[in-house]
């Protein structure tokens, strides 16, 4: 490789070397060199032998420049490959300079270097790095350093720890002790992060009880514990590279690196637990956690009691008046106490699985007879403190619940201890079902207030969903917990029916006599406590069937006539979900047959049942959370809406208007669920069968139109037919399609042969237009692979609807046109090309000769209009596909919307009669086909979408509007080319219209001054001024609004008035504070006409313009009046 | 101008649990929603100039200091200072003023007022905040306008 003369690369050592350059030319020059060493132009010895001056000299400055390039440069080219001979001699070189101190920068980033170098690309000897250590540990004075410097050491030292452990395990005592040095009364938080690394490591490189590490641990445990807790306030826009909780994190690890840091590290963090500092709470928590968990149980059993009294101080809260002080707001300390209790909580359950000694009875003996302990539940257990009375009370109970549960869960065996114990007490505390009946008549009569013993309540359900975790963790021999002699669960045994009656009675019981606040504690108990005694794992449940099935029974009927109270019937559902699912993750078919019976059966038959006092929305709601439970279940809650709908359409008494609710259920929720989780199969297809059967007779079509819901069914027809297959789909619309066939009159396969337009329209009964309405649904539905039976006299019958102003005729004709138009798998593939040019060809004539024959009745006139939209829709279809067809649609449509000109020339009155709403409803035409429609040609209903094809429509139609609108003379023309120019900007993608503005932006400021006038074209002014604030938000959009400023201002001004949509006032207003950020001198001669709008809004009508109005006067005044109002 | 903390170490108030204006639920168009208290309220809650506390945490002013009047275009807003000698009181009486005539249509009248015993010369800076002429001369003094800017500004970062 030929290499580049000196002369090309001495100047950038130089301009290293020469401390006056900015540091910026400093890195470009290293970067220069390393570019040029790792494309081999340059070589090592070539480099060092040039800048031996550098290297040797005795100016400290020049030399330490000098070795800080070399070492700087090596490890930027870690990846270059160097042979033995040049790292030997580079690290003796760095090695030797170790002791150099002026120059210790570059020798540190050089060893590091060194270090760091990967194992196939040339890296440094074992002996050299031992020599390294050595030096090291003999020069260099860490705590003397500058903070940079001192990291590099950090950053070698553990890098050595990492890579070469072998190295410092030879250390003797000395060397541990310099370590110890080098991090004491550290500060910065970057080193620290590395210095507290070191320790983990090093701590962890000698685990012999007679090592190095026992002999240190009190020396580096006392400078570790300086620390804790780290108290560090700097968040993250510090530009430092270490957070609060990485230290902490570093620290814990440290912590927790070796167990001869125990005889220290325990007794300080229980010390710190009794401290007022929340934060010194948390993190001795914490910390005590993750100690435990590493300290191992032999050397933690001596501290359990000691643990156990703090804990119980903290989950207790004992002394939260002093925390108050120390934390802000009572929601700080609030939140910091839920932190604190959960903490804690987590540390009890460590210390108790963890810490397993020889001792079974450690922690029971600790806990349960611990003197608080028992005393709170004997308090709970006596009489007279059995009422809840208090948000307080309720804390300790839900603690109390929470140690005792933790304690139960941790093994069958103290689970067993816990229930021996206590729970036969509390159940018999809670009283039985018959008092409950008796104190509830009691209430009821006012003579009596007693209450269910709410701590009673709490803690046996918390032992029940214990026992439940045990069972679930021992779920592989249940038989052992069945079979011996003393198990929790013959205790349960004994106690269920007591206890499954009373939980019952609670649900059922109307407990207005408790206070409101704590009602719902009650019931929430109540049903979880069911829902945990139901949802046992089979094998090892307590619970027989038919106790099973009664407390199935119990939360069912809670569905089913409990519905006023609201709360205790979504807790009941969601309970019965979470136990479906339970039978489904445990597979459990015994229980499932139960489930099914009791849940399923009762709660789908509210949807089919004609019972009218429950709200049919949350009948609907109760079905669909119980089929989310599983697969089985959600199929037949599918099935039963499917026959709901049935019943409600074929049923003389049934009623329609719940049909839409139906369906809307059925598609919006029930039919994703099922797709998400593949069970869709034959569902959809069975469904519109079924549909199909039902419409067969025209008395029902009739029914169904004359009460309005043949939308609703045609809605829910398109999507049933969406979601089916190809094959499902070629069975359905041959059924309609045959259906159709035997009811109306249509010609044979006659495929030249058209219908006359007056062919259906004497007998054009409602009937007819229902069943082609269904017809037409079907079809939308269909992916475009397929096939439709006699195509040809489908279109021909669609054509005649259309011609007849029928909507479902246009979107079905849209929906083929784009899907089958040049599909070469269907033999028609020409000819459809020429049907959709004779349609179109008469839908032409007939508008045109409509429009100008002189006979008006109205009813030409609307069905007009609605070939105008249908024609909208078929250019859509076209439009959507990219088809070139569509701009004889626009063209056209937009000779519609010019329409009304020659209309004035040829007479004087009747303007806005009929052509006005002609040119009118054309130009709304453009809208349909710009606007996303949710009817038809959608992703659902698998529409052909090509790309972009808003922003090329948009872009081929704007040279012709431009000229159209130039051309026009009189204000109504202009007008309506407005309104259609309109609709298409305000759908065209933003970004396409902001690279028009140049083009576009004077006609938008126009259309926003001449349609803000009328009432009826409020919703188009809102969106072309929102295209407009688009425009003020972009580079180049501002650069063309800059050059119209003054026309813009003024209409914006006028908008500020606009008296009939508040969003749009807002808006004006919006757009005039963006303007603040143009240049001064062209906004500034506007500002009198700005603020005076400003003014005038600043009592306007609605709140929202008023704010927006001082936003707009403030940032006006303060820029470019420059008075103080 | 050179502001000393007059009152280095003042009483912080909890925020109050703010009266949560709700959705209007009429769409209606043309339905008015009148300017209230609250209205008004959220206007005033600026930065104060001497400490980095909002008006309402230093109990300056609170909601119900704010009087309001709409039929008669009239609005009172009675401010306590920190402390009795507070030389700030007659710019915070300037600050609400100027806020206010800039937030409000021009029919409404204003008028700003110390709460009764809450500062040494009250019916003095009474005076002074309530005469149109002396507010004019003093917003024509750039320095004390460049102040009052100062105060208003950052509600609209």
């Amino acid at each position: 490789m030929a290499s580049v003369p000196p002369g090309e690369w001495v100047p950038h050592v130089e301009a290293y070397v020469d401390v006056s350059r900015p540091a910026a030319q400093h890195s470009a020059s290293v970067d220069a060199l390393a570019t040029l060493v790792n494309k081999d132009k340059l070589t090592l010895f070539d480099l060092v032998a040039k800048m031996d001056m550098y290297l040797t000299t005795t100016d400290h400055i020049l030399r330490s420049r000098g070795i800080l390039l070399l070492g700087e440069l090596l490890s930027r080219i870690s990846d270059k490959w160097l042979d033995v001979n040049t790292i030997t001699t580079l690290s003796d070189f760095f090695i030797s300079r170790l002791s150099d101190w002026p120059a210790i920068r570059g020798a540190l980033v050089g060893c590091l270097a060194l270090l760091h170098r990967k194992q196939g690309g040339g890296c440094i000897v074992i002996a050299d790095v031992k020599r390294l250590v050595e030096s090291f540990l003999q020069n260099v004075q860490v705590q003397s350093l500058a903070a940079a410097d001192r990291k590099l050491c950090f950053q070698i030292l553990s890098c050595i720890l990492d890579r070469y452990p072998e190295v410092i395990k030879r250390m003797d005592g000395e060397q541990l002790y310099w370590i110890c040095e080098a991090i004491d009364e550290e500060k910065d938080p970057e080193c620290l992060k590395l210095s507290f690394h070191v320790v983990e490591v090093v701590m962890k490189l000698f685990p012999d009880p007679s090592g190095l590490a026992a002999q240190f641990a009190s020396e580096f445990f006392e400078i570790l514990s300086k620390y804790f807790p780290v108290y560090f306030t700097h968040g993250v826009a510090d530009d430092l590279n270490a957070t609060r909780d990485d230290l902490s994190k570093a620290l814990m690890h440290a912590f927790c690196s070796t167990p001869y840091f125990e005889p220290f590290a325990i007794p300080l963090l229980l010390d710190k637990l009794s401290s007022s500092l929340p934060l010194a709470k948390v993190e001795s928590l914490k910390y005590l956690d993750n100690c435990i968990r590493f300290y191992g149980a032999d050397r933690m059993v001596k501290h359990a009691s000691a643990l156990w009294f703090k804990l119980k101080e903290v989950i207790f809260s004992l002394s939260s008046e002093q925390l108050l002080l120390t934390s802000g707001s009572p929601k700080d300390a609030e939140k910091n106490k839920n932190q604190m209790v959960s903490e804690a909580l987590n540390c009890l359950k460590t210390a108790i699985v963890f810490i397993d000694s020889s001792d079974k009875d450690l922690f029971i003996n600790l806990i349960l007879f611990d003197g608080d302990i028992e005393n709170k539940i004997h308090s709970i257990l006596s009489a007279e403190r059995s009422i809840l009375s208090s948000v307080e009370d309720l804390a300790q109970v839900n603690a109390l619940g929470s140690v005792i549960s933790i304690l139960a869960q941790s093994s069958t065996y103290s689970c067993t201890r816990v229930f021996q114990e206590h729970f036969t007490h509390l159940v018999d505390a809670l009283g039985t079902s018959t008092d409950y009946e008796s104190r509830q008549l009691n209430t009821c009569n006012g003579s009596s207030s007693t209450s269910v013993n709410y701590g009673a309540l709490y803690l046996s359900v918390q032992m029940l969903s214990s026992c439940r975790e045990v069972a679930l963790a021992s779920y592989a021999d249940c038989s052992s917990i069945k079979l011996a002699k003393v198990s929790w669960w013959l205790i349960l045994e004994k106690k269920l029916d007591r206890l499954i009656h009373l939980l019952g009675s609670l649900l059922t019981i109307a407990s207005q006599s408790m206070h409101s606040v704590l009602r719902g504690e009650y019931v929430s108990c109540a049903v979880k406590g069911l829902l945990t005694l139901a949802t046992f794992p089979e094998q090892c449940s307590p619970l027989p069937a038919n106790a099973y099935e009664d407390i199935l029974y119990m939360l069912t009927s809670v569905i089913t006539s409990k519905f006023e109270n609201i709360d205790l019937w979504r807790l009941s559902l969601k309970a019965l979900t979470s136990i479906g699912s339970s039978i489904v993750e445990f597979n459990a078919s015994q229980k499932e047959v139960i489930y099914c019976r009791t849940v399923v059966d009762n709660v789908v038959s509210l949807v089919e049942s004609y019972d009218g006092s429950m709200p049919l929305s949350l009948r609907l709601e109760a079905s669909y959370e119980v089929g989310t439970a599983g697969l089985n279940y959600m199929l037949r809650v599918a099935r039963s809406l499917e026959g709901a709908v049935v019943t409600n359409i074929s049923k003389a008494n049934g009623r329609m208007e719940h049909v839409t609710q139906l369906f809307e259920c059925y598609s919006s929720r029930v039919l994703p669920w099922l797709f998400t989780s593949g069970g869709i199969n034959e569902l959809a297809l069975s469904f519109a069968m079924r549909l199909l059967d039902e419409i067969k007779y025209l008395t029902m079509l009739d029914r169904i139109s004359s009460q309005g819901f043949l939308d609703s069914l045609m809605m829910g027809m398109k999507l049933l037919v969406g979601v089916c297959t190809e094959e499902q789909q070629t069975l359905i619309v041959q059924k309609a399609y045959s259906m159709v066939s035997s009811i109306l009159p249509l010609p044979l396969k006659s495929t030249h042969h058209h219908l006359a337009v007056g062919d259906f329209v004497p007998s054009h009964s409602v009937q007819e237009t229902s069943l082609v309405g269904m017809l037409s649904s079907v079809i939308i539905g269909l992916r475009p692979q397929t096939p439709v039976p006699d195509m040809l006299v489908m279109i021909n019958l669609f054509t005649v609807f259309l011609l007849n102003g029928k909507l479902p005729a246009a979107y079905v004709l849209a929906s083929i046109f784009n899907k089958y138009l040049h599909n070469t798998e269907f033999s028609h593939e020409n000819q459809l090309d020429k049907i959709l040019d004779d349609i179109l060809e008469r839908c032409f004539s007939t508008v045109l000769a409509n429009s100008y024959s002189k006979d008006k009745s109205s009813g030409n006139i609307l069905s007009k209009i609605d070939i105008l939209s249908g024609l909208a829709w078929i250019g859509k279809g076209l439009l959507m596909r990219g088809d070139e067809k569509v701009k004889d649609i626009s063209m056209f449509l937009l000779k519609c919307v010019c329409s009304d000109e020659a209309l004035a020339s040829e007479e004087s009155y009747g303007n806005d009669s009929s052509d006005t709403s002609v040119a009118k409803s054309a130009a709304g035409a453009f809208h349909i086909m710009m606007s996303d429609s949710e009817v038809c040609l959608n992703k659902k209903f698998h529409a052909r979408i090509k790309p972009l094809y808003k922003q090329r429509f948009f872009l081929i139609l704007t040279p012709i509007f431009l000229s159209k609108i130039k051309e026009a003379t009189s204000m109504t023309t202009k007008l309506a080319l407005y309104r259609a120019f309109g609709h298409i900007i305000s759908n065209a993608p933003v970004p396409a219209v902001v690279s028009e503005a140049h083009q576009i932006l004077l006609v938008i400021v126009d259309s926003l001054a001449k349609l803000s006038v009328s009432l009826q074209d409020k919703d188009l002014v809102y969106s072309l001024l929102l295209v407009l604030s688009g425009m003020l938000m972009d580079e180049k959009g501002k650069e063309c609004i800059l050059d119209n400023i003054h026309i813009t201002i003024s209409v914006l001004t006028q908008l500020v008035s606009y008296p009939h949509m508040m969003v749009v006032r807002e808006t004006a207003l919006q757009c005039l504070v963006a303007f603040s950020t143009f240049p001064h001198s062209k906004v500034f001669p506007m500002r009198r006409k700005v603020l005076q709008a400003a003014i005038k809004a600043l009592d306007d009508r609605k709140r929202a313009v008023r704010q927006e109005a001082v936003r707009c006067r403030q940032t006006w005044c303060a820029n470019f009046a420059g008075r103080p109002f | 101008m050179v502001m000393g903390l007059i009152n280095a170490n003042p009483v912080i108030h909890e925020k109050k649990e703010r009266r949560v204006r709700q959705a209007p639920e009429s769409t209606d168009e043309n339905a008015v929603e009148p300017i209230d208290q609250l209205e008004i309220f959220d206007i005033l809650l600026y930065d104060f100039p001497e400490h980095p506390y909002s008006l309402e945490q230093l109990n300056v002013v609170t909601e119900d200091s704010v009087e309001l009047n709409d039929e008669s275009n009239h609005v009172r807003v009675t401010f306590t200072p920190t402390v009795e000698h507070c030389s700030m009181a007659t710019v915070i009486g300037l600050c609400i003023r100027v806020k206010l005539i800039r937030s409000l249509p021009p029919r409404y009248k204003v008028d700003i007022r110390v709460a009764p015993g809450s500062h040494s010369t009250e019916a003095a800076v009474n005076k002074q905040l309530n005469d149109k002429e002396r507010v004019a001369a003093a917003l024509e003094n750039p320095n004390l306008l460049d102040m009052v800017e100062e105060c208003l500004s950052p509600t609209f970062d």
